[in-house]
């Protein structure tokens, strides 16, 4: 009862609270004034002392009479951009056309149309407009007299140059990566397909940062229902910050509570583009180079771009190898300490002697060891990541041959679990989209294994597929092509089969447009009516 | 008005079949005990009866299209005699499912983990059922379509493996079964693995196109006869004489593949296929069960029946049976009878409604 | 929302609750259990005991006795045999953790030793239990020793440390010479079903003294139901193997067509094939035997790489063959035990008349007629054709 009275009381607060924002926000959607005087001092009252705001105050128009200014955030713009295509004309050129001319500039609108030589020039009438403007590193224009302002398009700051992605390099493939700049990237993207139909479609989430989120997808290809869907999802957001495309993944899945994630994202354009014409949907997010693209399938996962770059007899084997290595870090200690706990009868006679006169002198059981080792292992990953790059690789490789190798020769623990757990870290890099999941189902696993044996695996095993049969991302199923059976695209699953030989999209993506290519593409030697 | 949104199209539908009836590929090993080495034409015979029988169905729920087993015999028996014939159904699928639970435990605690108590064994499979049951007839599809490819890849494995243990004359002579004995197999065969499918009619109505349901259930009915048929000859192939008083054949039989000294000691594999097999035999039983409660009490969800008739299905697991002896000779004896009732009604239904000249 | 939370949390206290009431009931460390590798059963002294030796290893002295030979007598063994006497053999398995720490933990177990003595009087009451158990498996090897089972499985040899596994190893490198059969427990289990065939079982006994001991194994002992009534020597082995198409590999000696010493003659292949037919009152058998081999070595002069002179050959080891075999047929007449599995092979193509035959069996296979048709090819002489002498003129 004193339950359901506080959470009551909480609502009511946190509703009035929201109600004062709104009306704090209501003053600010005033509009500016006729004086100049009065408009630089509103802005001032807004923006406070920061260092950076530049306010510049100049006469220019008919006999130097018209007051204006410009205000700006340095660093935040292309300084050259104001000084010659602002500035330059409206103080200098003026002075060179004639005094008819120079009586008309008393209005905005013909400034815009004659004189500034930038690019991108809009009109403003609110101060949050302006506001928001100089915020994204636009230059504000005031004239005295005129109640519109124009906000004109001068952005300009130091990013980072493209860069091969560090988490994602590749032996064969293009090496940009996205980098933290929405323009850079969506250019990125449009190098690669140019395409008219490729629509791009931003809006701004964020209360208070006003990140600029960008929808990217072939509107000929996408079925319509994904992007409404995509929309609904996105403008439901109504938090304080987004600072990464992981704050709007977490945002738009469609299974919080599922282990594995429904939203896929990379670091590469050609991966991305390559989603997008399969009919997917790539959301870019300003300040971050992770490009999220939905929906996603769990096969994805285990294709890289790569793989479409090499030929198909290797990438099939590697394919392969990817599946056998994701399969073995999820399952290997689980199926170590089943297998010597609980059914010795099924390790072939020499190898069982072997094991156990090396845990012999062991106190702990395997599936202690085989937790112990696996935090461990985890510690050692995650210190990897944060030491500084001149320690990092010494420390590692001290850590994982002391506590290796002094681990086994105390006695504290077996070798052969220092072997499986070794493997399983390798064989955990391979699928890298997956660590995350894998860590966690590992560790569930190994606890049922030791609960119940075999038997605690396949309950195990079982419970994860039928799981991962219930997820469904953005309305794909997840587990096709497999679960809805499609025998066309298994071409693309264990296997890569030729390029030549995908003529269709994959049939829950890109069922809207399914023809991908023409038949009869495979090289063969020319024929005869070839030769002609 | 539905009771679950799920569509299931036919191919996941024949799937969905062919994993049922591989369920009792390895408690079909118990008619050894009546037909000796010759349980594989057994098999036969039973797929060939039961074909009719499965074709009635079908014809049954074409009749009545998007009507499941319930308001099928609302509709062919009227109001108050349609309760009693659909009470003893749902009783039928809740204790069969027991039954097949029964025997899982039975057996991994036999082979596997002798010193556990059936109930964890029994508590831990119905949460994966349940939680499959409660998710929908989609889930269920999807999961039963991969782990049918599991297992008809695990029986053809080991069936080559085992290819140089094999000896033929361990199925000679030709035919020295006396007819009752055959009949009596036949009957086993027909009743247990095979025309269990009758629980399908609580499920037809969720399948996409249903001119394509006949043709399903025919191909999933023969895709897991085949198994079985594979399965029993390869038991019967390897162990010969032995395998009529072996509790589990296809386990013993599997023991004994040693190639080179590595590829040995696969029983794991079959004790897998056991727990996957039964898996999807115990959720659709115990779906049947939920949705048929679920209609004949006009709920509007069967959602929060899940986990009450999970209990019932693990105590039932654990009451109905004392012993395996008394298990098998239930299965041999008096289950095919029991089961050949429910098993055979919906011919009754579906010539009464032929006469009544349902549905008008 | 906070339904959801507050049941979230009820389920995980009873989670909580489980593990540690549960516990993990079938759960055996590895350094918890003992391995057994070979089982032995006695005669014991008082009568109805049999005393069981069971045979189980220490894995830690399997590491480091690598080094040392068997010529340490100290108690650095890699095993550790364990005896106890009782009734019956499940009985006494469980009274075995009166003097082990460890339980033991048959399903690694190689081989499983008979004493004749003990097989004399039958196998059945004894054998049941290693049939029945779950953790036994059906690949285990049958043997009946000549003496005592306790002083085999202590034999230990230079090549294997643990004697267990050295006898099962024994017994599968027979194939080289097929003069003693290998019998796995499955099969051991297909003919005490039989209500016609006899079951057989490879004979073991110890040889050499003190420190020298070796094992040794010579032929076959021959059960009747699960009663050991006789036993077939190296050459009546091979004999019964020719007919139920066992035999991989041997060694037979032909003298030389120009009588100038013996050519000895391996086998390489065999394949036998048995059929039964039935005419008025006689029962025959018909056996076919294809066999191949090559020469291995000739102790004359003679070069016997012409045609005509490997045709002999060819006949005389069809002969030699035919000899062997009926060596056997006559010790099985004898012992009256179906050891070729005539009875059966009757059953399979005649069924009805063998509804009739089954219960007169024993007086009716002692008169079983037996036509032979071996066929031998020797396909090549090695790796010379002429002996390295000098060439005759």
């Amino acid at each position: 009862m004193f339950r359901s009275i506080h959470s009551k009381l909480r609502f009511w607060q946190l509703a009035n609270h929201n109600g004062a924002n709104a009306n704090h926000s209501e003053n600010s959607q005033s509009n500016l004034f006729d004086n100049l005087n009065k408009n630089l001092t509103a802005l001032k009252g807004v923006f406070g002392n920061s260092y950076d705001l530049n306010m510049r105050e100049f006469n220019f128009g008919d006999q130097g009479l018209t007051r204006g200014a410009i205000i700006f955030l340095s660093g935040m713009t292309d300084t050259a951009i104001i000084n010659e295509s602002i500035i330059k004309p409206l103080m200098y050129d003026i002075r060179l056309s004639s005094r008819q001319e120079t009586s008309l500039l008393n209005n905005m609108s013909i400034i815009q149309a004659t004189l500034l030589t930038v690019g991108m020039v809009q009109k403003a009438s609110k101060i949050d407009e302006v506001v928001d403007g100089c915020l994204s590193g636009k230059t504000i224009l005031l004239m005295d007299g005129s109640k519109e302002a124009l906000v004109i398009g001068t952005e300009g700051w130091e990013t980072r140059g493209l860069d091969e992605p560090k988490t994602e390099s590749v032996v064969r493939g293009p090496r940009e990566g996205f980098t933290e700049n929405l323009l850079t990237n969506t250019t990125l993207l449009r190098r690669k397909i140019k395409n008219p139909n490729l629509t791009l479609e931003t809006m701004k989430i964020g209360e208070r940062t006003k990140t600029m989120i960008c929808v990217a997808y072939l509107k000929d290809l996408v079925p319509p229902q994904l992007i409404k869907e995509i929309q609904r999802r996105l403008q439901r957001i109504k938090t304080d910050a987004i600072l990464e495309s992981g704050y709007i993944e977490q945002f738009i899945e469609d299974a919080p509570f599922s282990i594995f994630s429904t939203v896929a994202n990379s670091e590469k354009p050609d991966l991305v583009a390559a989603k997008i014409l399969e009919g997917r949907a790539a959301i870019f997010v300003d300040g971050t180079p992770f490009v999220l693209s939905v929906p996603m399938v769990f096969m994805e996962s285990f294709q890289s771009a790569e793989d479409y770059y090499s030929r198909p007899y290797f990438a099939s084997v590697v394919r392969l190898l990817r599946l056998l290595a994701f399969l073995i870090s999820i399952t290997a200690p689980a199926i170590y300490v089943a297998l010597t706990t609980f059914h010795q009868e099924l390790i072939p006679t020499s190898l069982l002697f072997t094991m156990a006169a090396s845990e012999e002198g062991v106190p702990f059981p395997a599936m202690a060891e085989a937790l112990i080792m696996g935090t461990t292992f985890e510690i050692l990953r995650e210190a990897g990541v944060r030491l500084p790059r001149p320690i990092g690789q010494a420390v590692s490789i001290v850590g994982a041959l002391v506590i290796g190798e002094a681990a086994v020769g105390a006695g504290i623990i077996g070798e052969p679990m220092v072997i499986v757990i070794a493997l399983t870290a390798i064989c955990s890099f391979v699928v890298p989209s997956q660590t995350d999941s894998g860590t966690i189902l590992r560790l569930i696993l190994v606890i049922l294994a030791g609960a119940m044996g075999g038997f605690g695996i396949g309950v195990g095993l079982m419970g994860t597929f039928i799981h991962l049969a219930s997820l469904r991302s953005f309305g794909t199923p997840y587990l096709s092509p497999f679960a809805p059976l499609s025998t066309q695209d298994l071409k693309d699953t264990f296997i890569r089969a030729p390029i030549w030989a995908m003529f269709t999209r994959p049939r829950t993506i890109g069922w809207h447009d399914p023809e991908r290519q023409e038949f009869r593409l495979k090289p063969s030697r020319p024929t005869e009516e070839d030769k002609s | 008005m539905r009771l679950e949104k799920g569509i299931i199209s036919s191919s996941q539908l024949m799937f969905l079949v062919a994993g049922y009836v591989l369920g009792s590929v390895l408690v079909a090993a118990f008619t050894n005990t009546v037909t000796k080495q010759y349980t594989w034409l057994v098999v036969l015979s039973g797929l060939a009866v039961s074909i009719p029988l499965a074709l009635v169905y079908v014809a049954l729920t074409r009749k009545f299209p998007g009507k499941d087993l319930v308001q099928i015999n609302r509709i062919v028996y009227g109001p108050y005699l349609s309760k009693l014939v659909s009470a003893l159904y749902i009783w039928f699928f809740c204790s069969i499912a027991g039954f097949m639970l029964a025997y899982l435990s039975q057996t991994i605690k036999d082979y596997m983990m002798p010193e556990t108590p059936l109930f964890a064994i029994c508590i831990l499979f119905t949460c994966i059922c349940a939680w499959t049951v409660r998710n929908g007839i989609e889930v269920l599809a999807r999961t039963s379509v991969i782990f049918v490819m599991i297992i008809i890849f695990v029986i053809l494995i080991t069936f080559f493996l085992l290819l140089k243990d094999m000896e033929l004359t361990n199925f000679l002579p030709f035919f020295d079964l006396s007819l009752k004995d055959f009949i009596q197999g036949t009957h086993i065969m027909m009743t247990l693995p095979f025309c269990e499918i009758v629980v399908f009619l609580m499920l037809f109505p969720y399948v996409n196109k249903g001119v394509e349901t006949k043709k399903s259930v025919i191909l999933g009915l023969l895709i897991g006869g085949g198994s079985i048929l594979i399965d029993t000859v390869r038991n019967t192939a390897v162990l010969g004489v032995a395998s009529t008083i072996m509790i589990s054949p296809s386990i013993e039989s599997v023991r004994l593949i040693d190639l080179a000294e590595i590829i040995t000691r696969l029983e794991m594999l079959v004790i897998t296929l056991l727990l996957i097999a039964m898996f999807i035999k115990v959720s659709v039983m115990y779906y049947g069960t939920v949705l048929g409660i679920a209609r004949l009490c006009n709920l509007r969800s069967y959602r929060q029946l899940v986990l009450p008739i999970g209990s019932i299905i693990v105590s039932l697991s654990m009451m109905t049976f004392d012993s395996l002896a008394q298990s098998n000779d239930f299965a041999t004896r008096t289950g095919p009878f029991f089961t050949l009732v429910f098993e055979f009604s919906p011919v009754i239904t579906l010539l009464v409604a032929k006469i009544r000249k349902l549905p008008k | 929302m906070k339904n959801r939370i507050g049941f979230i949390m009820k389920i995980m206290v009873c989670f909580m609750l489980i593990l540690p009431i549960s516990g993990c009931w079938s759960r055996h460390e590895l350094n918890s259990l003992s391995f057994v590798v070979g089982v032995g059963l006695d005669k014991a002294e008082k009568p109805g005991e049999i005393q069981l030796t069971t045979q189980v290893v220490k894995p830690g002295e399997l590491k480091s006795s690598s080094a040392k030979n068997k010529s340490s007598e100290s108690g650095t063994n890699a095993y550790w045999n364990i005896k106890k006497t009782g009734y019956l053999a499940s009985e006494i398995i469980k009274d075995f953790s009166h003097e082990s720490s460890h339980k033991l933990y048959f399903p690694h177990n190689q081989v499983l030793i008979f004493e004749r003595k003990l097989a004399e009087e039958g196998m059945q009451p004894y054998i049941d239990t290693f049939i029945r158990d779950i953790e036994t498996r059906f690949n285990v090897l049958v043997v009946v020793s000549e003496d005592r089972a306790s002083e085999v499985l202590d034999v230990s040899t230079g090549l294997e440390k643990l004697p267990a596994i050295n006898i099962a190893k024994l017994v599968e490198t027979q194939k080289i010479t097929s003069e003693s059969p290998t019998v796995k427990l499955i099969d051991f289990i297909r003919r005490l079903m039989s209500k016609t065939t006899a079951p057989i079982a490879p004979l073991i006994r110890v040889t050499g003294e003190g420190n020298e001991k070796t094992l040794e194994v010579f032929g076959t002992a021959v059960f009747k139901h699960d009663k050991l009534v006789g036993e077939l020597n190296k050459r009546e082995t091979r004999g019964l193997l020719w007919v139920i198409n066992e035999v991989k590999g041997g060694m037979i000696n032909v003298a030389s067509s120009s009588g100038d010493g013996t050519v000895s003659l391996e086998i390489t292949r065999a394949k036998s094939k048995m059929t039964p037919v039935i005419q008025a009152d006689t029962i025959l058998i018909k056996i076919d035997i294809k066999a191949e081999g090559i020469v291995n070595s000739q102790s004359g002069s003679e070069n016997i790489a012409s045609p005509d002179i490997v045709f002999s050959l060819e006949k005389k080891l069809s002969a030699e063959i035919g000899k062997e075999i009926m060596a056997a047929l006559k010790t099985a007449r004898d012992l009256n035990s179906d050891i070729f599995g005539f009875g059966d092979s009757i059953y399979w193509k005649y069924p009805s008349e063998w509804k009739k035959l089954k219960m007169k069996w024993d007086e009716v296979f002692p008169d079983v007629e037996v036509a032979l048709n071996i066929d031998t090819k020797l396909r090549s002489t090695g790796n010379i054709s002429a002996p390295a002498v000098p060439a005759k003129e």
